[in-house]
């Protein structure tokens, strides 16, 4: 009996389409990447109502231990030591860019008085707009 | 004549392209961090050295004690009873001041607290957002009376 020759297929997987992939998967993380100014650890306070906060905000963290830090939202926050400090920042800000957003990153059980201080100090170097950084009430919360 | 035929055609070596994209693939991947991007907007009024007088007759006065009581008009309140309770007197007056007032020893997340529940006007059929202000230590020590 004469056997049919039998034709090896080498397996192999598909790889053509592997740059493709991986370049689309590169130009979503271009684009969705936000470079963080602020890297102070905070707990933030939990509210039900949150809203897109502009990109390029000008940040004031105070962290468990009352520490200011201030960032006009392009270069790294960096510790100032009085609230009076985030005034001339933030009026050097506004100079700049009248519009410009200020988001207030406190950890949730600072004492109302730090808080009053930054936001005393936004409100003289006549920032408009302001945003309090929460996190998301969940039903855990409720 | 003879034909060199024997030349290799012009390519581009992309073999290396994937190894490349996986690269910054996994660079982007390390470096992004997650961060939370949205809050309660806060919008501030204008410092004004001659800020209207506002009567403590015609605003509702929500102060928060330190252990994060809700005095309201000076009755002790739950969280989700004010709005109720404002509901009344803002159907009369829309434009009525509620001032927050935390005391300054009061953690910050207990003035957020009465801050989000106050924006939440909607969800109690209200028709307007309330009026809210929160004076800071400086304005009550110059202004309050």
């Amino acid at each position: 009996m004469k056997l049919k020759a039998t034709i090896e297929h080498k397996p192999n997987i598909p790889t053509a389409s592997m740059a493709d992939i991986a370049f689309l998967l590169i130009i979503f993380f271009m684009l969705t990447i936000t470079f963080e100014v602020d890297k102070t650890q905070v707990t933030l306070p939990k509210t039900t109502l949150r809203y897109e906060i502009p990109k390029q905000s000008a940040y004031v963290s105070i962290d468990p231990n009352g520490r200011i830090r201030v960032s006009d939202g392009t270069e790294q926050s960096a510790l100032v030591s009085a609230a009076d400090e985030v005034l001339s920042m933030a009026a050097g800000v506004i100079a700049m860019d009248p519009q410009k957003v200020f988001v207030v990153k406190a950890h949730g059980d600072v004492d109302w008085l730090k808080v009053d201080e930054v936001i005393d100090a936004l409100k003289r170097a006549k920032v408009r707009d302001v945003y309090l950084l929460s996190d998301q009430v969940t039903v855990d919360d409720l | 004549m003879k034909l060199d035929r024997d030349r290799p055609d012009d390519e581009i070596p992309t073999s290396s392209m994937a190894d490349i994209a996986f690269l910054l693939i996994v660079f982007f991947m390390v470096t992004t961090t997650f961060t939370a991007t949205r809050g309660l907007d806060f919008a501030l009024p204008e410092d004004d050295d001659d800020p209207p007088v506002v009567e403590k007759e015609e605003s509702v006065l929500v102060e928060i004690m330190p252990n994060g009581e809700l005095i309201v008009d000076q009755d002790p309140m739950g969280l989700h009873e004010i709005i109720p309770y404002l509901k009344p007197k803002l159907e009369r007056n829309p434009k009525k001041p509620v001032i927050i007032r935390p005391d300054i020893a009061t953690p910050y997340r207990f003035m957020v607290q009465v801050y989000d529940e106050l924006r939440q006007w909607e969800d109690y059929g209200l028709e307007q957002p309330i009026n809210i202000s929160v004076p800071t230590q400086r304005e009550i020590q110059s202004f309050w009376y």
